[in-house]
Protein backbone atom coordinates (compact mmCIF):
# COMPACT_ATOMS: atom_id res chain seq x y z
CA UNK A 1 0.00 0.00 0.00
CA UNK A 2 1.13 3.38 -0.64
CA UNK A 3 0.78 6.53 1.20
CA UNK A 4 1.37 10.40 1.89
CA UNK A 5 2.69 10.21 5.11
CA UNK A 6 5.97 11.52 4.80
CA UNK A 7 4.87 14.27 2.57
CA UNK A 8 2.18 15.33 4.85
CA UNK A 9 5.03 15.33 7.95
CA UNK A 10 7.00 17.25 6.07
CA UNK A 11 4.59 19.93 5.28
CA UNK A 12 3.55 19.97 9.02
CA UNK A 13 7.73 19.76 9.68
CA UNK A 14 7.06 17.47 12.87
CA UNK A 15 9.65 14.93 13.20
CA UNK A 16 8.81 11.01 13.19
CA UNK A 17 8.82 11.30 17.08
CA UNK A 18 7.00 13.86 17.11
CA UNK A 19 4.12 12.31 14.86
CA UNK A 20 4.64 8.75 16.83
CA UNK A 21 3.73 10.83 20.17
CA UNK A 22 0.38 12.54 18.71
CA UNK A 23 -0.38 9.36 17.47
CA UNK A 24 0.63 7.36 20.00
CA UNK A 25 2.37 5.17 18.60
CA UNK A 26 6.60 4.33 18.21
CA UNK A 27 8.77 5.97 16.24
CA UNK A 28 9.40 2.46 14.60
CA UNK A 29 5.93 2.48 13.77
CA UNK A 30 5.88 5.41 11.93
CA UNK A 31 9.38 4.87 9.96
CA UNK A 32 7.75 1.52 9.25
CA UNK A 33 4.57 3.31 7.32
CA UNK A 34 6.67 5.88 5.83
CA UNK A 35 8.78 3.00 4.17
CA UNK A 36 5.81 1.03 3.53
CA UNK A 37 7.28 -1.95 4.84
CA UNK A 38 4.09 -1.76 7.53
CA UNK A 39 0.94 -1.05 7.01
CA UNK A 40 -1.30 0.37 9.65
CA UNK A 41 -4.98 -1.30 11.10
CA UNK A 42 -7.60 0.58 10.39
CA UNK A 43 -8.11 2.36 13.73
CA UNK A 44 -4.35 3.99 13.12
CA UNK A 45 -4.82 5.00 9.67
CA UNK A 46 -8.75 6.76 10.68
CA UNK A 47 -6.33 8.66 13.81
CA UNK A 48 -3.38 9.61 11.04
CA UNK A 49 -6.67 10.93 8.31
CA UNK A 50 -7.92 12.83 11.13
CA UNK A 51 -4.80 14.10 12.66
CA UNK A 52 -3.92 15.64 8.54
CA UNK A 53 -7.43 16.39 8.17
CA UNK A 54 -7.69 14.90 5.13
CA UNK A 55 -9.71 11.48 3.72
CA UNK A 56 -8.37 8.86 4.26
CA UNK A 57 -8.13 7.85 0.39
CA UNK A 58 -5.96 10.34 0.04
CA UNK A 59 -3.12 9.19 2.40
CA UNK A 60 -3.30 5.77 1.90
CA UNK A 61 -3.69 4.01 -1.68
CA UNK A 62 -3.65 0.21 -3.19
CA UNK A 63 -0.52 0.02 -4.99
CA UNK B 1 -1.52 11.16 24.14
CA UNK B 2 0.35 8.48 25.88
CA UNK B 3 3.76 6.79 24.63
CA UNK B 4 3.48 2.99 24.00
CA UNK B 5 5.40 0.68 26.04
CA UNK B 6 8.47 -0.25 23.90
CA UNK B 7 10.72 -3.50 24.37
CA UNK B 8 13.51 -0.58 24.55
CA UNK B 9 12.58 0.14 27.70
CA UNK B 10 13.70 -3.04 28.98
CA UNK B 11 16.95 -3.31 27.09
CA UNK B 12 20.29 -2.25 28.65
CA UNK B 13 21.85 0.10 26.81
CA UNK B 14 19.35 1.09 24.52
CA UNK B 15 19.29 4.62 25.65
CA UNK B 16 15.66 4.41 26.66
CA UNK B 17 16.37 1.98 29.17
CA UNK B 18 13.64 2.32 32.26
CA UNK B 19 15.13 0.21 35.28
CA UNK B 20 11.27 0.89 36.85
CA UNK B 21 10.03 -0.81 33.43
CA UNK B 22 12.75 -3.43 33.74
CA UNK B 23 11.31 -4.75 37.43
CA UNK B 24 8.05 -4.56 36.93
CA UNK B 25 8.78 -6.81 33.72
CA UNK B 26 10.91 -9.15 34.88
CA UNK B 27 10.34 -9.25 38.72
CA UNK B 28 8.35 -12.81 38.70
CA UNK B 29 11.54 -13.94 35.57
CA UNK B 30 13.90 -13.08 39.01
CA UNK B 31 11.50 -15.42 41.73
CA UNK B 32 11.32 -17.80 39.00
CA UNK B 33 14.98 -18.48 38.54
CA UNK B 34 15.74 -18.16 42.79
CA UNK B 35 13.14 -20.74 43.30
CA UNK B 36 14.27 -23.00 40.39
CA UNK B 37 17.95 -23.01 41.96
CA UNK B 38 16.59 -23.24 45.49
CA UNK B 39 14.07 -26.21 44.50
CA UNK B 40 17.12 -28.29 42.96
CA UNK B 41 19.61 -27.64 46.09
CA UNK B 42 16.92 -29.20 48.40
CA UNK B 43 16.08 -31.94 45.91
CA UNK B 44 19.60 -32.56 45.77
CA UNK B 45 19.88 -32.14 49.76
CA UNK B 46 17.01 -34.40 50.43
CA UNK B 47 16.86 -37.23 47.91
CA UNK B 48 14.72 -39.52 50.47
CA UNK B 49 11.64 -36.91 50.56
CA UNK B 50 7.96 -38.22 50.28
CA UNK B 51 6.81 -38.06 46.45
CA UNK B 52 4.20 -35.19 47.18
CA UNK B 53 7.06 -32.95 48.64
CA UNK B 54 9.28 -33.71 45.81
CA UNK B 55 6.92 -33.23 43.54
CA UNK B 56 5.23 -29.54 44.91
CA UNK B 57 9.04 -28.68 45.27
CA UNK B 58 9.84 -29.60 41.78
CA UNK B 59 6.86 -28.00 40.37
CA UNK B 60 7.05 -24.71 42.86
CA UNK B 61 8.79 -22.34 40.23
CA UNK B 62 5.60 -22.81 38.02
CA UNK B 63 3.82 -20.37 40.30
CA UNK B 64 6.40 -17.10 39.87
CA UNK B 65 6.67 -18.53 36.07
CA UNK B 66 2.92 -17.97 35.07
CA UNK B 67 3.10 -14.69 37.06
CA UNK B 68 6.09 -13.65 34.68
CA UNK B 69 3.46 -15.09 31.79
CA UNK B 70 1.46 -12.35 33.07
CA UNK B 71 3.30 -9.63 32.97
CA UNK B 72 4.95 -10.14 29.65
CA UNK B 73 1.41 -10.22 28.39
CA UNK B 74 0.67 -7.49 30.03
CA UNK B 75 3.50 -5.59 28.92
CA UNK B 76 2.89 -6.81 25.17
CA UNK B 77 -0.82 -5.68 25.49
CA UNK B 78 0.87 -1.96 26.43
CA UNK B 79 2.56 -1.91 22.86
CA UNK B 80 1.31 -0.25 19.12
CA UNK B 81 0.55 -2.77 17.14
CA UNK B 82 3.54 -2.74 15.10
CA UNK B 83 5.34 -3.87 18.62
CA UNK B 84 2.97 -5.74 19.49
CA UNK B 85 2.86 -7.37 16.02
CA UNK B 86 6.47 -8.16 16.53
CA UNK B 87 6.80 -9.50 20.04
CA UNK B 88 3.46 -12.00 19.02
CA UNK B 89 5.35 -13.62 16.32
CA UNK B 90 8.81 -13.74 18.25
CA UNK B 91 6.88 -15.15 21.35
CA UNK B 92 5.18 -17.77 19.01
CA UNK B 93 8.54 -18.91 17.07
CA UNK B 94 10.59 -19.12 20.59
CA UNK B 95 7.52 -20.94 21.96
CA UNK B 96 6.93 -23.50 18.92
CA UNK B 97 10.88 -23.88 18.41
CA UNK B 98 10.72 -24.87 22.21
CA UNK B 99 8.27 -27.47 22.16
CA UNK B 100 10.17 -29.03 19.00
CA UNK B 101 13.59 -28.70 20.76
CA UNK B 102 11.85 -30.74 23.58
CA UNK B 103 10.06 -33.22 21.65
CA UNK B 104 13.51 -33.67 19.79
CA UNK B 105 14.90 -34.16 23.15
CA UNK B 106 12.54 -36.14 24.26
CA UNK B 107 12.51 -38.52 21.28
CA UNK B 108 16.26 -38.73 21.77
CA UNK B 109 16.37 -39.86 25.08
CA UNK B 110 13.51 -42.30 24.16
CA UNK B 111 15.67 -44.05 21.61
CA UNK B 112 18.22 -43.84 24.31
CA UNK B 113 20.59 -41.48 22.70
CA UNK B 114 21.12 -39.21 26.17
CA UNK B 115 21.46 -35.66 25.27
CA UNK B 116 24.01 -34.22 27.82
CA UNK B 117 22.28 -32.46 30.81
CA UNK B 118 18.50 -33.05 29.51
CA UNK B 119 18.43 -36.88 30.18
CA UNK B 120 15.25 -36.29 31.98
CA UNK B 121 13.75 -33.97 29.42
CA UNK B 122 14.13 -30.16 29.03
CA UNK B 123 12.61 -29.67 32.84
CA UNK B 124 11.47 -25.98 33.91
CA UNK B 125 14.72 -23.79 33.78
CA UNK B 126 15.85 -25.77 30.51
CA UNK B 127 12.54 -24.85 29.19
CA UNK B 128 13.38 -21.29 29.77
CA UNK B 129 16.57 -21.42 28.90
CA UNK B 130 16.07 -22.18 25.00
CA UNK B 131 12.84 -20.45 25.55
CA UNK B 132 14.76 -17.14 25.56
CA UNK B 133 17.75 -17.38 23.32
CA UNK B 134 14.75 -18.69 20.63
CA UNK B 135 12.75 -15.46 21.37
CA UNK B 136 16.16 -12.77 21.21
CA UNK B 137 16.38 -14.87 17.33
CA UNK B 138 12.57 -14.36 16.53
CA UNK B 139 12.70 -10.99 17.83
CA UNK B 140 15.54 -9.81 15.58
CA UNK B 141 13.87 -11.61 12.52
CA UNK B 142 10.57 -9.87 13.04
CA UNK B 143 12.52 -6.69 13.94
CA UNK B 144 14.72 -6.45 10.94
CA UNK B 145 11.53 -6.89 9.06
CA UNK B 146 10.66 -3.11 9.78
CA UNK B 147 13.76 -1.55 10.35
Amino acid sequence: MKNQMRELRGQKQWSQGELAEKLGVSRQTINAIETEKYDPSLPLAFKIARLFKQPIEDIFAVD
Amino acid sequence: MSSPQIIESVTPCSGQYSWKQDLRLNVWLAVAVATYLVDLALLRANPGGTPLGRGLCALAPIIPGLLYIRSWVRFIRGMDELQRRVQVEASLFAALSTIVVGAIIATLNGHGVAVLGAQHGLGIGGAFMVLFPLWLVGWAFANRRFK
